[in-house]
C-alpha cells in the first residue's frame, strides 16, 4: 500500500477476501485512498473490481475482512456514509417509464435532499433531455443520467464503475474534466474502476491493478511513466556485425524479428553515442529508435504470470 | 419511509400495472355480471346454449347473494393472480430494469423501501376489491337483481373485501420469489404453482389448511354445505403473509447483492 502522508483515508480496505463456495472473487485485499484522490481500480474483466465495489457500498458482505467509507464501518445495516457517497455500479440503469427529471427526483426524495435537480441536469447536460422517458435514452445519455444520480447530493466520495462506459470522445472529455475538477475544487474523492487503460492513466492520481481477485501493483499515476519498460531498438545492413560491436563495447544487444534490441540503462540515457559506436565499427544505423511500453502491454505484464 | 412510500408511488403511477389489474377486475366483474345476466332469465340461457350450461355450473343464484358471492369467490382466485402479478412486479422490476443497485446505498433504509412497497401493493389490493364492490353494485343495479337487503349487500361487500386482503396477504412469498429470483419470471412460475396446488389441495378436502385455499374458500368456492376455513385457515394465511415479509426484508437487508 502507498502512503498518504497522515491523511485520515476516506476509503480503509483491510484484508479483504470474498468467497463464492470455491470461487474467491476478492482475495486478501487491503488499500486506501485518501481525501481528493482519483483513485483508479484497473482490471481485466471477472478480476474483481465490481464485487470490491459492491463490498464498498455495503450491497456484499466480505468473507474476510473489514471496510470502512468516511470512517463509518460498512455493513448492511449501516447507512451513515450513504448520505456522502455517490456511486454508479456496472451499467447505468433508470426506470424507464420516467423521464430524467423524474428519475432525479424519485433519488432526490430518496436522498432527502430538500433543492431540486436542476442543477445537476444542467450540469451534466441533460436539459435537453429532461422531459424524455429513460427509455428513449442513448446509452451515453443513461450513463449521464447514472452520473447525475451519483452527482445529485454532491458528495465527498465518489464510487463509480466504468463511468465514461458509452460515452462519445466529447463525453469522455468532459467526464474526465468534470471528476478531475471536482477532486481538484471540491476535494471530493473518487474511486473508479476500469479496464480502459489510457483513460485512466489521463485521470487517475493513482492506479491500483486488480487481477484474479488479487491486488497485484499500486502506483502513483506519476510514477506510472518509470515503471513502463523502454529499450532501444535499431536496424543495420548487418546485424550480426553490429551485434559483435556492441558486445565489444559492453552493451548487451538481443536480435529480434526486426532489428537488434538493446535494454541496458546507458544505451537508453545515451543512444547517440550507440550510433558513434555502430559508425565506428562500420555498421552505421539505419534505425534508432527509442521504444516505450504502452499502457496496455505494461498492465498484461504486470498481470501475465498468471494470465498467461 | 415518507419518501420510500413517494418513490413507488411515482413509479406505480407511471407504469401501465394499476390500468392492467384495473381492467382485469372490470372484466372480472362484467363477466360476473354476465353470467347473472343469463342465469336471471332461463329461456335467454338456453337459447344461448353452451354458455347458458357453463353459467348453471358456477353454482349461483340469480339475485343480490349469489352475485356477489360469484365476485368473492372470482377475487379469491383472481385476486392471487392479480394481486401476485401486482407484487411481483413492485419487487422484480428492480432487477429486470437493474435499478436494484440504486436502492441500496441511501440514507433511506432498505427495510423502508420493501415496506413501502407491501404498503402499496395492500392499498392498491383493497381499492381493486373495493372497485369490484362498486362495479358490483352498478351492474347489479343494471340487471335489476332480485334480493336486495342491507343485511346481504352488507354482508356479501363485505365478503368481497376480506378475500381480497386475504389474498393480497398471501402474495408476501411472490414478493420473496422475485427478489430472491432477482426477476420477474421465477416468481411467475412460482405463483402458477401456487395457484395450481391451491385448487388441488382444495378439491381434496384440505383446503382449509393451504393458506393459498383460504381466500377463495371463504369466498364460498367449494360451495354451500361445504366447511368454510376456521381459525387455523385464516391463522396459517396470517403467518405465511408474515413469514413472506419478514423474510423478504432480511433478504434486502443482509443477502449478498451481486446484481
Amino acid at each position: 500500500m502507498i502512503g498518504l502522508g497522515g491523511a485520515k483515508p476516506v476509503i480503509e480496505v483491510d484484508g479483504v477476501v470474498k468467497r463464492y463456495r470455491d470461487v474467491t472473487a476478492v482475495d486478501e485485499v487491503s488499500l486506501r485512498v485518501g481525501p481528493g484522490e482519483i483513485y483508479a481500480l484497473l482490471g481485466l474483466n471477472g478480476a474483481g473490481k465490481t464485487t470490491l465495489i459492491r463490498m464498498l457500498l455495503g450491497m456484499i458482505a466480505p468473507t474476510r475482512g473489514s471496510v470502512r467509507v468516511l470512517g463509518a464501518a460498512v455493513s448492511a445495516g449501516d447507512r451513515s456514509a450513504w448520505a456522502r457517497v455517490g456511486s454508479l455500479v456496472e451499467a447505468p440503469a433508470a426506470y424507464p417509464e420516467l423521464t430524467v427529471r423524474e428519475n432525479l427526483e424519485l433519488v432526490r426524495r430518496l436522498r432527502r435532499l430538500p433543492s431540486g435537480a436542476a442543477d445537476v441536469i444542467d450540469q451534466l447536460a441533460l436539459t435537453p433531455y429532461a422531459d424524455r422517458r429513460a427509455r428513449t435514452l442513448s446509452l451515453g445519455n443513461l450513463q449521464r443520467l447514472a452520473l447525475a444520480k451519483a452527482l445529485i447530493h454532491r458528495p465527498d466520495l465518489l464510487i463509480l464503475d466504468e463511468p465514461v462506459n458509452g460515452l462519445d470522445p466529447a463525453g469522455v472529455v468532459e467526464i474526465r474534466t468534470l471528476l478531475a475538477g471536482l477532486a481538484q475544487q471540491h476535494g471530493t474523492t473518487v474511486l473508479l474502476a476500469s479496464h480502459l487503460l489510457a483513460e485512466i492513466a489521463r485521470l487517475a492520481t493513482r492506479i491500483g491493478i486488480l487481477h484474479h481477485g488479487r491486488l497485484r501493483a499500486e502506483h502513483r499515476a506519476d510514477e506510472l511513466d518509470r515503471q513502463r519498460h523502454r529499450h532501444l531498438s535499431l536496424a543495420t545492413r548487418d546485424d550480426t556485425a553490429a551485434s559483435h560491436v556492441l558486445r565489444a563495447h559492453g552493451y548487451d544487444p538481443h536480435l529480434d524479428g526486426t532489428g537488434l534490441r538493446l535494454a541496458d540503462e546507458r544505451a537508453l540515457s545515451l543512444p547517440e553515442q550507440v550510433a558513434t559506436v555502430l559508425v565506428h565499427g562500420g555498421v552505421p544505423p539505419t534505425r534508432l529508435v527509442t521504444v516505450e511500453e504502452d499502457l496496455e502491454s505494461y498492465f498484461l505484464r504486470i498481470v501475465g504470470a498468471d494470465h498467461a | 419511509m415518507r419518501e420510500a412510500l413517494w418513490s413507488e408511488l411515482l413509479k406505480i403511477r407511471r407504469s401501465r400495472l394499476p390500468w392492467l389489474t384495473l381492467l382485469a377486475f372490470t372484466v372480472v366483474a362484467a363477466v360476473c355480471g354476465l353470467f347473472m345476466f343469463i342465469l336471471a332469465d332461463p329461456a335467454r340461457a338456453r337459447a344461448l346454449g353452451l354458455l347458458g350450461d357453463k353459467a348453471q355450473l358456477s353454482g349461483a343464484d340469480p339475485g343480490w347473494p349469489g352475485y356477489l358471492a360469484l365476485l368473492a369467490q372470482a377475487v379469491g382466485v383472481g385476486g392471487l393472480i392479480l394481486y401476485g402479478i401486482t407484487a411481483i412486479w413492485l419487487f422484480g422490476r428492480e432487477f429486470s430494469d437493474r435499478t436494484a443497485t440504486d436502492l441500496l446505498a441511501l440514507p433511506t433504509s432498505r427495510t423502508a423501501i420493501v415496506t413501502a412497497k407491501f404498503a402499496l401493493a395492500a392499498c392498491w389490493a383493497l381499492l381493486l376489491a373495493v372497485w369490484v364492490c362498486v362495479l358490483g353494485l352498478i351492474i347489479g343495479v343494471a340487471l335489476g337483481l332480485p334480493g336486495w337487503t342491507t343485511p346481504a349487500i352488507a354482508y356479501g361487500l363485505g365478503r368481497i373485501v376480506i378475500t381480497g386482503a386475504l389474498s393480497s396477504l398471501l402474495t408476501t412469498p411472490l414478493a420473496l420469489a422475485a427478489s430472491l429470483g432477482r426477476g420477474y419470471l421465477p416468481a411467475v412460475g412460482v405463483m402458477f404453482v401456487i395457484v395450481f396446488s391451491a385448487q388441488v389441495i382444495a378439491a381434496l378436502g384440505f383446503g382449509a389448511y393451504f393458506p393459498w385455499s383460504v381466500p377463495a374458500l371463504y369466498a364460498g368456492l367449494a360451495g354451500p354445505g361445504q366447511d368454510r376455513p376456521g381459525p387455523v385457515g385464516f391463522a396459517l394465511v396470517l403467518a405465511t403473509a408474515a413469514a413472506g415479509a419478514l423474510a423478504t426484508t432480511t433478504w434486502w437487508r443482509v443477502a449478498d447483492h451481486t446484481r
